[in-house]
């Protein structure tokens, strides 16, 4: 398979894009693929804490962009995985310390050496989201179930269809099945609806993206995370592998969603 | 450097645009529609526009649709790469004269008024969120309107699909004009200049398909007869 760039993205602050990069970095890397994750959120970095690699930073992508560093030396390998790595973002600059034009040229040079170039998106429809999405072959859109973050996935999604890149691919994040079955909560139908592309993965809430965010271990290096194996299985599918879905769908909901898609 | 290329077909000007910048790109029109052999050889043309991998909006679509008006010739089609919108020229038909006109617009209208052969957009895509139509003449929208979305037209708006986000028919002050769709279920729904506010319930889905007008000073909503 050809070496591709994913930009993962969503308008709405907040709402896992980072934990969706960390997790489907290693997630892949653990099935044998060279990854990079590229932390795109400049001034606002986290990929590296998530990751469990903050102190091993000494480069970041500024640096190899204005040419004090060499991609070599500004990328950090990941402990546990070898075919892992991380290229940071700059914690102390701001986010038009590049343009469009050197994150292309960036991604093209990293797709030599790595099977996925996984982008972590800033929030928002501005220039870092607009450096995050210039070079990407694919984007994938996190979305939870509010009102407020699929309003701002749509807007993303627009803005995606405006450029010649296939359809993105949606992944809905902190899925509360107690919620939705009350009616508190939107429904993936609902989602569906609105946003009208394809669904590559639900995640559920799960508070052990938390505890082990925290501790620098994402959640897919969990034996018993509910979000892990749900970020295994999309990491499956961007492999082109068929998966069934997840416990969170009952199958008249999956039957209504291929109805949907056959409109 | 010139980048827009123009082409005589049995079936009009195509005109594609390059890769310039917006501003670029119409001034650089307007140079060449000016020069003065380009004017015998364009007037009267039928427009099929290529817009390549650009997107253009409501609001551009206006401002080449005037620029070729202005040198008789009218915007017949858009197409692009991806889906774009296709732009009908004259597709509707004359409205029937009216059997009584008010007295102060009856002075005021020309003795052989043109027949008003109002202008369609065709939109063959999902409206999101943040995205803007507006168009002098009627939208038709194959596809939905989604929340965060606004159409306005000078006349009809049409959905063919679900309409959840701002919709103005009849902008500014066309009473006339009405809003159709298949499920309408619209943020904000103007006619004219009267307006109306989605309900707050939630109402069930696959409705049949619904139409707004303005009657008796104010928006009605009633399912959609094919009249
Ligand atoms: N499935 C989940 N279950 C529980 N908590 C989650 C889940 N997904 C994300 N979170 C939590 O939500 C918070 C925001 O997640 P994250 O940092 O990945 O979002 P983001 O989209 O990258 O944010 P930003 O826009 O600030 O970059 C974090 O505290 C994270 O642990
Ligand atoms: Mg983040």
């Amino acid at each position: 398979m050809a070496s591709q760039v994913i930009t993962i993205t969503s308008g709405k602050g907040g709402v896992g894009k980072t934990t969706a990069t960390a997790n489907l970095g290693i997630a892949l890397a653990q099935r044998g693929r060279r990854v990079v994750c590229l932390d795109a959120d400049i001034g606002l970095r986290n990929l590296d804490v998530v990751m469990g690699l903050e102190n091993r930073i000494v480069y970041d992508l500024v640096d190899v962009i204005e040419q004090r560093a060499h991609l070599r030396q500004a990328l950090i390998q990941d402990k546990r995985l070898p075919e892992l790595f991380l290229l940071p973002a700059a914690q102390t600059r701001e986010k038009t310390a590049i343009n469009e034009t050197q994150m292309r040229a960036l991604c093209a040079q990293l797709k030599t050496e790595f099977d996925f170039i996984l982008v972590d998106s800033p929030a928002g429809i501005e220039h870092g989201f607009k450096n995050a999405l210039a070079p990407a072959d694919q984007v994938l859109v996190v979305v939870t179930p509010e009102v407020s973050s699929v309003r701002d996935a749509d807007r993303i999604i627009g803005l995606v269809e405006a450029t010649e890149k296939p359809a993105p691919q949606l992944i809905l994040n902190r899925m509360q099945p107690t919620l939705i079955k009350r009616g508190e909560m939107l429904d993936i139908a609902d989602v569906l609806e609105i946003l009208a592309i394809e669904l590559i993965g639900i995640v559920p809430e799960d508070e052990t993206i938390i505890t082990s965010a925290n501790r620098g271990q994402p959640a897919v290096l969990l034996d018993h995370s509910a979000a892990g194996a749900a970020f295994i299985r999309i990491a499956r599918r961007l492999l082109g592998e068929q998966v069934p879905f997840g416990a969170l769908e009952e199958p008249s909901l999956l039957a209504r969603l291929a109805n949907f898609f056959r409109r | 450097m010139s980048t827009i290329t123009f082409k005589g077909t049995r079936d009009g000007l195509v005109v594609t645009l390059g890769e310039n910048s917006w501003t670029d790109t119409i001034s650089e029109l307007a140079t060449q529609l000016q020069r003065p052999n380009a004017q015998s050889f364009f007037r009267g043309a039928r427009v099929l526009l290529e817009t390549g991998s650009r997107a253009l909006d409501g609001l551009q679509l206006e401002e080449l649709s005037a620029l070729f008006a202005q040198y008789n010739m009218t915007l017949a089609a858009v197409a692009g790469e991806g889906s774009p919108p296709i732009l009908l020229d004259a597709m509707r038909q004359a409205p029937p004269p009216p059997e009584s006109i008010p007295l102060e617009l009856a002075h005021a209208t020309p003795p052989n008024p043109p027949l008003p052969t109002a202008p369609v957009l065709l939109v063959q895509r999902t409206v999101r969120s943040g995205q803007r139509v507006d168009f002098a003449g009627a939208v038709i929208v194959i596809g939905d309107v989604n929340p965060g979305a606004v159409v306005a037209a000078s006349e009809d708006v049409i959905v063919w699909g679900k309409l959840r986000g701002v919709v103005h028919a009849g902008a500014p002050s066309n009473d006339e004009a009405m809003v159709g769709a298949l499920i309408l279920a619209p943020t904000q729904l103007r006619i004219g200049r009267y307006i109306a506010r989605a309900a707050d319930d939630k109402r069930p889905r696959n409705l049949p398909a619904e139409v707004a007008r303005v009657r008796e000073g104010r928006i009605v909503v009633e399912p959609w007869s094919g009249a």
